[in-house]
């Protein structure tokens, strides 16, 4: 439904409001667990519990908005992005509990071994279109996972092995307080990386590529450059996700560091929330994460799903999702962030068209 | 500086195999600067593939394409584009998720590097474009709502937007009613006016006739004539290529009887 001008006006102002209000209280209930502000008598507004939560929140608009760049905007799905979060975990807790390095001078190399590495696995990679691109991105995210628990030399595990990493604790006051602040801060440098991107000459250069490659190089656009450059941002990002995830949770190892599964919700965000847009994939990050936890158990909030035993949830959960990305894909092409900016209303007519748009 | 004498872009001996296959075989020619130049030969006649050779699309299997003089085969597209030589693809391929504007833009974004913009004059010259090729009060709309002759509008002006020395335009004018191809030649005249030297494949003989000084005819991957378009068009072994040998045969017995009487 394409509205008037007026009311489309209308709609943005009250979603800059709405969400403006939203993020003011996450970015500010936190500080009233401060020792002043509990002195000046502001009812605490938050728990250490949900500074836990909404960390790993923010971690995930990271994660999805860096995904955006190669996935969204270029239009190569990277399946494997995860490595590069493992990666950057890895990069900073080696660093810190081996070299013996502060926190703040190790964390910066996250994105920069990240991006290297995926500069040179994109060169190879990145020549693959369509499925075979997502299926071969898949297989590195796995490999470097595997590599990373399994080399050894003179007999002993170089990075921890399958016993994993430890880190020394961070010396900081608020620590739950101080890595929420320095994960929302990864994640306004992703949102400005991505506002920066769709307004210049990189952005145009690679949406022609996602429209189409072959065009784009014949007007001038040095694809393999550009695609590389993509590749090596959203590494970047999603690695510096990865080294403030490595000192926060203290504890690396395989299976928080490359989850396999973090591929497919990074994605399955974006997608929810709206790829190629800037805020479309921290928008559908909250919403998703706040529903796995949800689905989970992890939130207080949560009630019992009918049918389902305990034990059962984390399966049943995984099949919701599944459930939400054929959803989703299939009625919602543009994420929900189609609904905020007043161009189009959620109704049945919206849903009929989208289903035809996306069918055969 | 280039001598006067030297063509802008010389072909000699390009040579494209697709498994054993000379789709392109041995073609010299010569584009000399500020012509508009017709290629047409029958489906298959390796048009598009010489086409491709020309834009780096395809990498050569043999000789050398020079521009102004350089060697320029095995170069990749991008750098190409960037020497100012710009092309539309017969297949139309228009950025879908852009507006009409938009496209033009990143063209002029892009293109060749004598011409690079930065985004706000890119988005200045696509409306001059647009506007040189009839499309100015289409310039908001999504690619989606043009018509057919429209979208073949919008390829031509996402490479002239790139500002190009030479233009190479692929069956602009297939699948449009004579009325549109008019208009399209119109488009073509506007755009060479504009100082592009221009080379055009086309399969209809009525436009090469219409527009080109000069036609090369290619037949399974041979440069087969070579001319005024008037006189190559009635060369029998063009008719042949076109008709087949039983029209020809006629055509000469035709003739024949034309003379005699």
């Amino acid at each position: 439904m394409i509205a008037t001008a007026d009311s489309q006006r209308r709609w943005r102002r009250i979603f800059l409001i709405v969400g403006g209000i939203v993020a003011a209280y996450a970015l500010l209930a936190p500080l009233t667990s401060l020792d002043a502000a509990q002195a000046a008598g502001i009812p605490l507004l938050t728990d250490k519990f949900w500074f836990r939560i909404a960390t790993y929140v923010v971690m995930f608009v990271v994660l999805a908005t860096a995904w955006n760049i190669i996935g969204g905007i270029t239009g190569y799905a990277a399946f494997g992005n995860v490595a590069f979060f493992g990666i950057g975990a890895y990069t900073t807790g080696m660093l810190i509990a081996k070299a013996k390095w502060p926190f703040l001078v190790a964390l910066p190399l996250a994105p920069v071994l990240a991006a290297l590495f995926a500069a040179l696995v994109g060169l190879p990679l990145l020549r693959l279109r369509g499925h075979y691109f997502a299926v071969a991105s898949l297989g590195v995210g796995v490999a470097v996972g595997e590599l990373v628990q399994n080399i050894d030399y003179n007999g002993q595990p170089v990075f921890g092995g399958a016993s994993g990493l430890f880190l020394p604790i961070y010396a900081v006051g608020h620590r739950g307080l101080f890595f929420f602040y320095l994960m929302c801060g990864a994640a306004a440098i992703a949102i400005a990386v991505t506002w920066w991107v769709l307004r210049s000459r990189f952005g145009y250069g690679l949406i022609a590529i996602r429209e189409n490659e072959d065009a784009a190089a014949v007007i001038g656009v040095n694809t393999t450059a550009y695609k590389v450059a993509a590749f090596a941002l959203a590494a970047a990002l999603t690695g510096l996700a990865g080294g403030i995830f490595s000192q926060w949770n203290v504890f690396i190892n395989q299976d928080n560091t490359f989850p396999i599964e973090y591929n497919v919700q990074m994605i399955l965000m974006a997608l929810l929330g709206g790829t190629g847009t800037v805020f479309g994939p921290a928008a559908g990050a909250v919403l998703l994460q706040l529903l796995i936890q949800f689905l989970g158990g992890s939130l207080p909030i949560s009630f019992d799903l009918p049918f389902v035993s305990s034990e059962a949830r984390p399966i049943v959960a995984q099949v919701i999702l599944g459930l939400l990305l054929v959803v989703v894909v299939i009625f919602v092409p543009r994420g929900v962030i189609d609904f905020f900016g007043g161009r189009t209303r959620l109704s049945l007519s919206y849903l009929r068209r989208s289903l035809r748009d996306t069918s055969l | 500086m280039n001598t006067a004498a030297e063509p802008q872009l010389e072909l000699r001996g390009v040579t494209k195999r697709f498994g054993g296959v000379g789709a392109v075989d041995g073609v010299t020619f010569q584009v000399e600067k500020g012509e508009i130049l017709g290629v047409i030969g029958p489906n298959g006649a390796g048009k598009t593939t010489l086409l491709n050779c020309i834009s780096g699309v395809h990498r050569v299997d043999g000789g050398d394409i020079r521009w102004e003089g350089r060697s320029i085969a095995g170069l990749p597209p991008h750098r190409i584009a960037r020497l100012g030589i710009g092309r539309t693809f017969q297949i139309v391929r228009p950025f879908g998720s852009m507006t009409v504007r938009e496209n033009a833009a990143v063209g002029a974004l892009f293109g060749s590097s004598a011409a690079r913009r930065g985004l706000k004059e890119a988005f200045e010259v696509a409306d001059q474009v647009l506007e040189l090729v009839g499309l100015k009060a289409k310039a908001d709309h999504p690619v989606s709502a043009l018509t057919i002759p429209d979208r073949k509008r919008l390829e031509v002006a996402r490479a002239v937007a790139t500002r190009p020395q030479l233009l190479l335009l692929d069956e602009v004018m297939a699948g449009l009613n004579n009325v549109e191809i008019d208009e399209a030649l119109e488009m073509v005249r506007a755009v060479h006016a504009t100082g592009v030297t221009v080379l055009l494949i086309e399969h209809v003989m009525r436009v090469i006739v219409g527009i080109c000084r000069r036609a090369i005819v290619l037949d399974f991957g041979h440069v087969l004539a070579e001319g005024e378009p008037e006189v190559v068009l009635r060369d029998e072994r063009v008719i042949k290529a076109y008709l087949g040998e039983r029209y020809a045969k006629r055509l000469r017995g035709e003739r024949g009887q034309d003379s005699a009487s």
